[in-house]
């Protein structure tokens, strides 16, 4: 045997049990599912499922719904993390430090808890409401059981591991960069905009990626503070999967959530090949 | 070069993964050795049955049932229960499912021994032909239930416990509370946003509430039906339903599980509610919920019954069973139940001690039990659509 071709087996088997991996945990229940979700009552294929979806009216509303609080929760998890991650990189002082200490907390709390204790917090009797009360507050907007509600608990979920992720990439900047640019008289917001975004442009993408797939996914907080209806997908497919059984429309909501985290995937797997492309040369 | 770096940091990679798992397995191998070695220890008598035992509700029914499982295994060593425990509400249905299927596939009872649900599964059961005829025989203690009850049921299931939902109310905001149906919608509208029911997919005082509406509409007979054909009536209970959203709390908000309206209860949100009685005396009792928490069900009745234990035909393991049966309708077990959970016992009062009797004295038998089989599902998907989507 060749070289080459020695060289050629051993890269095969050292792909072959990842991909082995990927085939029977991930592809083969997708098509699973792709083929479930086709099924109609009579037992032959057509795309009546995915029909209902899209024509139903409390299921359109379900997409809606769960696409704007996924967008407004990105949105708002990006804006606030990164903020909180280039205070950390270029301050230093008491806050600092504080934040440094207690921003990755959150990570720690079981969701169902955490959940809980928003709904104690923002109730409509809840600590929040009472404190207002004393200031002279009568009422406190519908948190609880509506979108809000969900979009806050969101933020507590995600701000912290994605200020973890931006703030690395963030370290990464070299002091050196930053300086030289200073000293070529180059303004803040130049600095910012010309070197700072670019250089954290990649994780960026990637925090983006996983906060849309987190939220999008996400269950046990839309469950118990969210509206009756609309749903978000994952409380729609529990209910539709456990209550009503319909185990063909399930798969046809699961398969259209997968495609909504794929379109977000595909920008970020363009983003590594175009990098990867780069690097090479 | 720098491919065979690659190479060799990957190998370096599998290799170690590989380890842990490993690692993973032979502790595994040792934990499954440890239990072997602590059954052999603790049961001599190398003869000991374990059975499987599905049950579904809330959590008071699974800390009942881990109360009563460790009672019974001390008094037969020699039979070990493996309790499953299904939350309530959409979990059920799988079990039923997975016994129907495993008899379907010639495969036993499907791993499931005993299993736990309401009049609808022993229904459904019963034309399946999936459960097994119970007599006193073997499980002396039957003798204890009301016959008219096993009659009901053909003996193809023991009655353990009952419940019935009612209304719960704050008695210092009420004091009147409504005697009828009737009465009852012309107070949530009288008191718009004081009055509460529960998503009826996640929880049965909700869907008690949900099915008793519409049923309202419908002759008395009709709780006991489960054809499909019915369904063209449910207009005029679903318009109801839909007109009261504006009045219920929140404007139509209902929390998920029993258990989210009696928190709004307890918070003093909302001054009324449809409930399970054990659930509020257990609250009452334990102080979750205020003194003030008074009781009363109305004409007609909201749903309720007895819970079932049913034994799949198939299993292998109805010796045992029998004997856990036997244990469960004892008035020891029973007075758990009623202390426990402050459900009503399944076996008549008579055999209970006299105590128990006492507080029992008043408790009216208002439920109705309705048996709707699968139309309960239909129910709760015209309720997501028309009334919490509307």
């Amino acid at each position: 045997m060749s070289r080459q071709a020695k060289r050629g087996l051993l890269g095969i088997s050292l792909v072959l049990p990842s991909f082995l991996i990927l085939v029977f945990i991930v592809v083969l229940p997708i098509i699973g599912s792709l083929k479930e979700s086709l099924t109609n009552d009579g037992g032959g294929y057509d795309l009546s499922n995915y029909k209902f979806l899209f024509t139903d009216k409390l299921m359109r509303s379900n997409i809606i719904f769960t696409l704007e609080i996924t967008v407004i929760s990105s949105l708002l998890v990006l804006a606030i993390s990164y903020v909180l991650a280039v205070y950390m990189r270029f301050n230093n002082g008491f806050a600092v430090r504080w934040i440094r200490r207690m921003y990755m907390i959150p990570i720690f709390i079981p969701t169902v808890i955490t959940t809980y204790g928003l709904m104690q917090l923002l109730g409509n009797h809840g600590w929040a409401a009472r404190i207002l009360y004393h200031l002279g507050q009568d009422s406190l907007p519908r948190i609880i059981y509506d979108m809000k509600g969900i979009i806050i608990a969101n933020l507590w979920f995600n701000i912290p591991f994605t200020t973890m992720l931006l703030g690395s990439a963030l370290s990464s900047v070299p002091d050196s960069v930053i300086e030289s640019a200073k000293d070529v008289g180059a303004g803040r917001l130049r600095i910012f905009w010309r070197l700072i975004l670019p250089l954290t442009y990649k994780t960026l993408l990637v925090a983006v990626t996983f906060v849309f797939m987190g939220v999008i996914g996400s269950f046990t907080a839309p469950y118990l503070v969210g509206p009756n209806a609309p749903q978000m997908l994952g409380v729609s497919m529990e209910q539709v999967f456990g209550v009503f059984q319909d185990r063909q429309l399930a798969a046809a909501l699961a398969f259209f959530t997968f495609l909504l985290c794929s379109f977000i995937g595909y920008f970020y797997v363009l983003s590594m090949i175009k990098e990867e492309g780069m690097r090479r040369s | 070069m720098l491919n065979k770096k690659k190479a060799l940091s990957l190998t370096a990679g599998l290799v170690l993964a590989g380890a842990v798992l490993a690692g993973c397995g032979s502790d595994k191998k040792a934990e499954s050795a440890a239990d072997g070695g602590g059954n052999s220890t603790s049961a001599p008598a190398a003869s000991s049955t374990e059975f499987t035992f599905y049950y579904t509700g809330s959590q008071n029914v699974d800390d009942l049932w881990k109360t009563l499982i460790p009672m019974f295994e001390a008094k037969n060593p020699d039979i070990k229960v493996n309790p499953v425990y299904v939350a309530s509400g959409t979990a059920a249905q799988p079990t039923y499912d997975k016994i129907m299927a495993a008899k379907q596939a010639g495969k036993g009872s499907g791993g499931v021994d005993l299993y736990e649900s309401s009049i609808d599964d022993v229904t459904k059961g019963k034309n399946d032909d999936l459960w097994d005829s119970l007599s006193a025989g073997p499980i002396a203690n039957l003798n204890n239930v009301d016959q008219q009850t096993m009659k009901d049921v053909s003996n193809l299931a023991v009655p353990y416990r009952s419940s019935a939902v009612v209304l719960a109310y704050n008695s210092d905001k009420v004091t009147a509370p409504p005697q009828t149906l009737d009465e009852l919608y012309d107070w949530i509208r009288a008191n718009p946003e004081k009055f509460a029911y529960n998503d009826p997919s996640t929880g049965g005082s909700g869907s008690s509430f949900v099915i008793t509406s519409i049923y309202k509409f419908l002759p008395e007979e009709a709780i006991h039906n489960s054809d499909p054909s019915i369904e063209s009536q449910w207009t005029q209970g679903f318009d109801l339903l839909k007109d009261l959203g504006k009045y219920v709390y929140g404007k139509g908000i209902y929390p998920k599980k029993n258990q989210g309206t009696l928190d709004l209860l307890a918070s003093g949100e909302v001054d009324m509610i449809p409930a399970w009685s054990d659930m509020v005396l257990d609250q009452i009792a334990k102080g979750q919920l205020p003194a003030s928490t008074k009781m009363q069900q109305v004409t007609p009745g909201f749903n309720g019954g007895p819970t079932y234990l049913m034994v799949p035909k198939l299993s292998d393991k109805k010796d045992a069973v029998y004997k856990f049966l036997d244990f469960t309708l004892s008035p020891e077990a029973q007075a758990e139940v009623v202390n426990k959970m402050q459900g009503f016992p399944g076996i008549k009062l008579s055999n209970m001690p006299q105590d128990i009797q006492d507080s029992f004295k008043g408790v009216s038998e208002g439920y109705r039990t309705f048996s709707l089989g699968d139309l309960g599902k239909d129910i709760n998907q015209r309720w997501q659509s028309e009334v919490a989507a509307q």
